[in-house]
């Protein structure tokens, strides 16, 4: 606020006073059907290029399109682009775009857009967030004409179709980005436009008259954010939002028994895990690491975790993976087997070893502590704020040396399907942290072969016993205690339909409907 | 007293000259790296570290330093990590929203715990001072974070008559000042009762009401005048905590303050952002104390000349 230095001290309180309470008073103008959604977190950014949250996407995917996107079913879809093909070697790719499309500020969409809204991401100069992905697959693209780009790669990947479905590659608007206020105002195709970013409170989006496609059903997209789980269900039963996301399975019971409330329960892309640091005696040792996976009762964990709405982890990939072997044998929880193996591995009486944790996965750490305990592993917990915790779990080998940390609690998404995003960062040699998420610092190089040559392998019927391999060989390598999927759980009011939660925990709302 | 003031009021530049040095070093020495939050987990060590040129960090921290205080001065605390908007900018469209706030609790520890303490401390003993002494123990006792989700419950999913979230009617007032306001009404409330008893048992109060003077003047105008000091001297040092409160209250009740705006920015590690918040919520301490060191010299000629 600014003061007026020659205001007197009476008038300047007055006018304080007045400007805070004129702030509050004004009330927003409400269209006539508001869709309001709460989610757990506040948007990171509102360029769709520069965050990795699944809660931001959630807020800038009604304003922004990708050349393709992955409908409910799964499956790749058009959308700014209407047909695309691939060359012989598969490092060529070439789209077709949508005409007659144009961005939300009337920019025109066409091949010279895509080739901007790419080449954001390819500048190093740019620092986006989320650039990392695409900057190691696209070597560089054109525009061929009008209305057709061309995309060469480094080399062939398999999961590049997927990527172009994330988040991360939306068209934006060249004429907003080049203005530089692409970050504060967002400017899309979608079909809904940004109207008003109320610092702390809440987005609001309008929707677009001019869409290509078909029209969304509600007039306006209200989005607002509580860290407080209970404040999140309380504001679906209270009739404030139409849709919160995530709920938590201790307050699905409330939701349930409500006939106004519905519950969205699907399958998710997240696996939780304890990253084992391979780098660390004993933990070098295959048999410890596979005497940790025995003692652990992942049914026990999903079942008080999770009250039941998760899958218990066998294989690094999640149960909607279309890769995912449901074949895979999983580690039974068997505490004596657990014993034998550290016996033979020279430790019969066990062993302490630490583990790094954010508050929010706590729970997991006591569960496994209390576990672990009964074949003689003392786990000794550090529980650290979300911040503390990423630079902790993203330390160098040296770093975590020094640290003693033999392990770490996360979880991964790709938000996609593709098993190279999941399994290249967390498994590769070249994803040590901290450049990647390898945080237990595992190399196996036959593995890193097979990555490489599932992610080349543009037939699906090919890269299929290639991934199930790989699967298997992180089980019996064991350089993490797989412990659960979990389940992407909503609530809505019985009014509202049309919404549906991606596996990566984004939620869908712009095409919802909702009757009075 | 000019002398008493001016003296007071040169001691502010130094106090915040010493709190800027102090909260920069701290923010820098909590652990987590923000380029490292930014970049996000998949981001590669070139992203993270461009982030990092991105946001200055690579800078001594002397310069950091340095050119913090000098922009500072100049009005300018930077631009936010995460909003990417200037501090100063979004402090502006938020602190209004804590002021209101505060206002509003303090208006309500004030019009109520004063005269609450007044009829306990004049009926001391009886009931009246027994409820109103129940009343402030359970109200201090009671964590606000737990009220104010008591209160949701009862008030917005169960009664359906107060709106949840946000801030954008009267209405939406009404909780979060309960929340905040019921702490600092049970102080001022114990406080008031404290004080009063032990002025009304003072010989000039005897004296007054020797004079015949009726029970109603001799409370006004003769004790509670002089019981009002400590009573501000209270005021003044509880506004820290007020403002602490709004942290827990304006998260829950999702108020656009700045107190939610700081738990975001310390889990974001947004360093301009901290650092301004904290500063301003030092000015709002200093500049309190000193209204009620004003207040207290105003009400009691003596402190004056010291």
């Amino acid at each position: 606020m600014h003061f007026d230095p020659f205001l007197s001290g009476g008038r300047r309180l007055a006018f304080g006073i007045t400007f805070g309470l004129g702030a509050l008073l004004a009330t927003t103008a409400y269209a006539d059907t508001v869709l309001s959604v709460v989610q757990a977190e506040a948007p990171r950014s509102m360029d769709p290029g520069d965050h990795t949250a699944s809660a931001t996407g959630t807020v800038l995917e009604p304003m922004f399109e990708g050349l393709v996107k992955r409908d409910e079913s799964a499956n790749i879809v058009p959308v700014l682009a209407t047909e695309w093909s691939t060359d012989a070697t598969g490092t060529l790719w070439t789209f077709k775009l949508r005409p007659g499309v144009t961005f939300h500020d009337g920019t025109p969409f066409n091949a010279d857009a895509v080739v901007y809204s790419i080449q954001r991401f390819l500048d190093p100069a740019r620092g986006l967030a989320a650039a990392g992905r695409i900057k190691v697959v696209i070597d560089s693209i054109r525009a061929v004409d009008d209305l057709t780009v061309e995309f060469k790669l480094k080399s062939p990947y398999a999961g590049f179709l997927e990527l172009m479905t994330t988040g991360t590659p939306k068209m934006v608007s060249p004429t907003a980005d080049a203005a530089g206020t692409l970050a504060t105002t967002p400017v899309g195709t979608g079909p809904f436009k940004f109207t008003e970013y109320k610092s702390g409170e809440y987005v609001l989006e309008t929707r677009n008259e001019n869409y290509w496609g078909t029209p969304p059903n509600v007039d306006q997209l209200r989005f607002t954010w509580s860290g407080e789980p209970s404040v999140l269900a309380m504001s679906v039963q209270s009739g404030d939002a139409d849709v919160v996301y995530p709920l938590q399975p201790a307050l699905v019971l409330a939701v349930q028994s409500n006939p106004e409330l519905k519950l969205i329960d699907s399958t998710g892309s997240f696996i939780y895990w304890l990253s084992i640091n391979t780098q660390m005696k004993p933990l070098d040792d295959v048999r410890v690491r596979q005497a940790l996976n025995f003692a652990t009762d992942r049914q026990a964990l999903v079942a008080a975790l999770l009250r039941g709405f998760g899958d218990p982890a066998n294989s690094p990939l999640a149960p909607s993976n279309p890769f995912y072997d449901a074949e895979l044998a999983t580690y039974n929880y068997d505490p004596e087997k657990a014993k034998a193996l550290l016996a033979d591995a020279g430790l019969p009486n066990g062993f302490t070893m630490t583990t790094a944790v954010s508050q929010r996965d706590a729970p997991i750490a006591a569960a496994l502590q209390g576990m672990w305990s009964k074949v003689g592993v003392n786990l000794e917990i550090r529980n650290l704020e979300s911040g503390v915790w990423s630079q902790v779990a993203f330390a160098d080998p040296s770093g975590k040396a020094a640290d003693n940390l033999g392990s770490t609690i996360a979880s991964w998404s790709t938000g996609a399907y593709n098993p190279d995003l999941q399994l290249r960062p967390l498994y590769a040699t070249a994803s040590w942290s901290p450049g990647g998420a390898n945080l237990g610092f595992f190399s196996d190089p036959h593995l890193d072969e097979l990555i490489d040559q599932g992610a080349s392998e543009l037939d699906e019927a090919k890269a299929k016993p290639i991934y199930v391999e790989a699967q298997k060989l992180i089980n019996e390598q064991a350089p993490h205690v797989l412990l659960y999927s979990k389940h992407n759980l909503a609530a809505t009011s019985a009014k509202v339909s049309g919404v549906w939660v991606a596996p990566g925990g984004a939620v869908n709302v712009a095409w919802a409907t909702k009757s009075e | 007293m000019k002398l008493y003031f001016a003296r007071k009021f040169l001691m502010l530049p130094l106090v915040l000259l010493g709190v800027s040095l102090l909260v920069f070093l701290a923010i820098r020495a909590l652990p987590g790296d923000p380029a490292r939050l930014m970049a996000g987990p998949e981001a590669t060590q070139e992203a993270v570290d461009n982030m990092r040129i991105r946001l200055g960090l690579e800078r001594s921290l002397i310069e950091q330093y340095v050119s913090f205080l000098w922009n500072a001065l100049h009005g300018d605390f930077g631009i936010s990590i995460q909003s990417k908007l200037p501090v100063t900018h979004e402090i502006a469209e938020r602190f209004p929203y804590t002021l209101a706030l505060a206002l509003c609790a303090y208006g309500l520890a004030t019009l109520v715990g004063v005269p609450a303490g007044v009829v306990a401390a004049t009926h001391k003993g009886g009931w009246p001072d027994q409820i109103v002494m129940l009343v402030a123990i359970a109200g201090a006792s009671i964590a606000n974070f737990w009220l104010a989700l008591m209160s949701m419950n009862l008030f917005s999913v169960q009664l359906g008559w107060l709106p949840l979230l946000g801030a954008s009617s009267w209405k939406h007032f009404i909780m979060p000042t309960f929340a905040l306001g019921l702490l600092p009404t049970a102080i001022i409330a114990r406080m008031t009762r404290s004080s009063m008893v032990e002025v009304l048992s003072q010989d000039y109060v005897r004296t007054a009401r020797a004079k015949g003077l009726s029970d109603a003047v001799v409370h006004r105008k003769h004790a509670l005048r002089n019981a009002l000091i400590p009573i501000v001297t209270i005021i003044g040092l509880n506004f820290g905590s007020v403002l602490g409160g709004a942290v827990v209250t304006e998260s829950v009740f999702n108020w656009p303050g700045i107190g939610r705006l700081l738990v975001d920015s310390v889990s974001y590690r947004d360093y301009p952002m901290i650092q301004a918040l904290i500063l301003l919520a030092v000015v709002c301490v200093v500049v309190i104390n000193f209204l009620a060191d004003v207040i207290i010299a105003a009400l009691n000629p003596r402190i004056r000349f010291d």
